[in-house]
């Protein structure tokens, strides 16, 4: 009780005010990485996860590989690969750079397996029937697996981007100023830490919070009727 | 063939110091994980508000907070509020850090387990005479465990794959061990970032590849 007591004696609610902007922009710098990353993280799964899904030779190999290789190791192992390693071959990648390209291709390889599942969970003989009616392979991917197999997939490929968008945290390593760099570094200056996870945590509850809500509203929307499954 | 001159002392180092930390971190993490997880998530599936209330808040704030904050959060935010709180040794405070990320994972997951086990099974157990606790203790628990074990499994993989969070509080697990050890050489004037970091990949895909293929294989035997 002593303990909440000073603190409410020590809060500074000018300390949101005077940072406002600083955090802000920290917390738009943490949503760009992130869009660049889950645009890209969809773009890939959705290739890679058909290619899996349909077994295409080669091309399923080569994204089992990826997924694996991705899957099995720390992603801020990865970031150090791309930041601090690769320069040793003369591939310098600027910090931006790193942090929408680690998350992409982190959640690339999630989102592989999600749509993977989601594609092999329609029906045999949906597609069947779509063949038969003499669509081509692709054109019964398009109008038949996908709008189906992609609504499966949906939820966990959301849960994915969720998980990128706390992955941009990691970028702290590399001094990328997203939300957490830039918090931590006003706490360096102003040294208000409980000011300053109060906000970092409330900044990233609503950012995540909002898209939990959003898979559930999704959902529902999207669910397949049940004489379809 | 013999190796360069220079792997000998990094990889003793790797290994002596960053992988001995790393299992010691999700070993404790594991064990906290595990034990606070089963409790909060079989005390979720009582119908009792303020208590459904406060472990949901608990799930969804661990849960929603990446691992990095929340570890910063053991290690600066704590001694901020009181010095009694203070937790010098990064190992613990990473641990603790992952405990509750993990613990809420499990919680949520046990909840699943237990509302999984049909209603029947609760029926008999009260008309055999057990109370709540022998009800969940002997009859509900080993049951949902056996449907816990593939994420439990997933949850270690996550947990190994986590600890190298630690890095950023300065914790000696294998990722801030092998830093340590390319830092060394390139003030020595050598560059093996990409050899000693692929090597790091390499460990970990090591231990996490067989603990995924077993989760996949536990999934399909136990349900």
């Amino acid at each position: 009780m002593s303990l909440l007591g000073l603190l409410a004696l020590a809060w500074d609610w000018g300390f949101f005010t005077e940072n406002w902007d600083e955090l802000l922009l920290g917390a738009r710098r943490t949503l760009e990485a992130s869009a660049i990353g889950i645009a890209g993280a969809f773009f890939i799964g959705l290739v890679l996860g058909a290619a899996r899904a349909h077994r295409v030779p080669v091309v399923s190999q080569l994204a089992g590989i990826y997924v694996e290789a991705i899957r099995n190791t720390p992603i801020l192992v990865q970031i150090f690969m791309l930041y601090f390693a690769l320069p040793q071959v003369g591939i310098r990648l600027d910090a931006f750079t790193v942090a929408w390209l680690a998350v992409m291709i982190w959640g690339g390889a999630f989102n592989t397996e999600n749509f993977r599942a989601g594609f092999e969970a329609v029906p045999v003989r949906y597609r069947e029937a779509g063949l038969a009616l003499g669509f081509s392979r692709i054109s019964t991917f398009l109008n038949v697996t996908l709008p189906i197999g992609g609504r499966i997939a949906l939820p966990s490929s959301i849960n994915t981007y969720i998980s990128v968008v706390k992955n941009t945290s990691l970028m702290y390593v590399i001094a990328y100023p997203e939300l957490t760099t830039t918090a931590l570094q006003i706490n360096a200056l102003t040294l208000q830490t409980t000011e300053t996870f109060a906000a970092l945590a409330v900044g990233y509850l609503v950012i995540v919070w909002t898209m939990s809500i959003a898979i559930r509203f999704l959902e529902s929307r999207l669910a397949l009727p049940e004489d379809a499954r | 063939m013999s190796l360069p001159d220079w792997v000998g002392p990094v990889a003793e180092y790797i290994f002596e110091v960053g992988l001995v930390n790393t299992l010691k971190i999700a070993g404790m993490a594991l064990v906290g994980s595990t034990v606070i997880g089963i409790v909060l998530g079989t005390l979720l599936t009582i119908r009792f508000l303020p208590s459904q209330a406060l472990i949901r808040l608990y799930i969804e704030v661990w849960r929603g907070l990446p691992i990095l904050v929340t570890i910063f959060m053991i290690f600066y935010l704590l001694p901020a509020l009181s010095q009694q709180l203070r937790i010098d040794d990064p190992l613990i405070a990473a641990a603790i850090g992952l405990t509750l990320w993990g613990s809420a994972q499990v919680a949520e997951a046990t909840r699943g387990a237990v509302v999984s086990i049909p209603r029947e099974q609760h029926e008999a157990a009260s008309a055999l005479g057990f109370g709540w606790l022998g009800r969940h203790g002997f009859v509900i628990l080993p049951q949902a465990l056996r449907r816990l074990l593939p994420p439990m499994v997933g949850l270690l993989v996550n947990i190994i794959q986590n600890t190298t969070i630690a890095q950023v509080i300065g914790a000696p697990e294998l990722l801030e061990a092998s830093e340590r050890q390319v830092e060394r050489l390139t003030f020595e004037g050598q560059e093996h970032a990409i050899q000693i970091y692929g090597a790091v990949m390499v460990l970990f895909f090591l231990i996490s590849f067989p603990l995924t293929r077993l989760a996949a294989y536990l999934e399909k035997r136990l349900i």
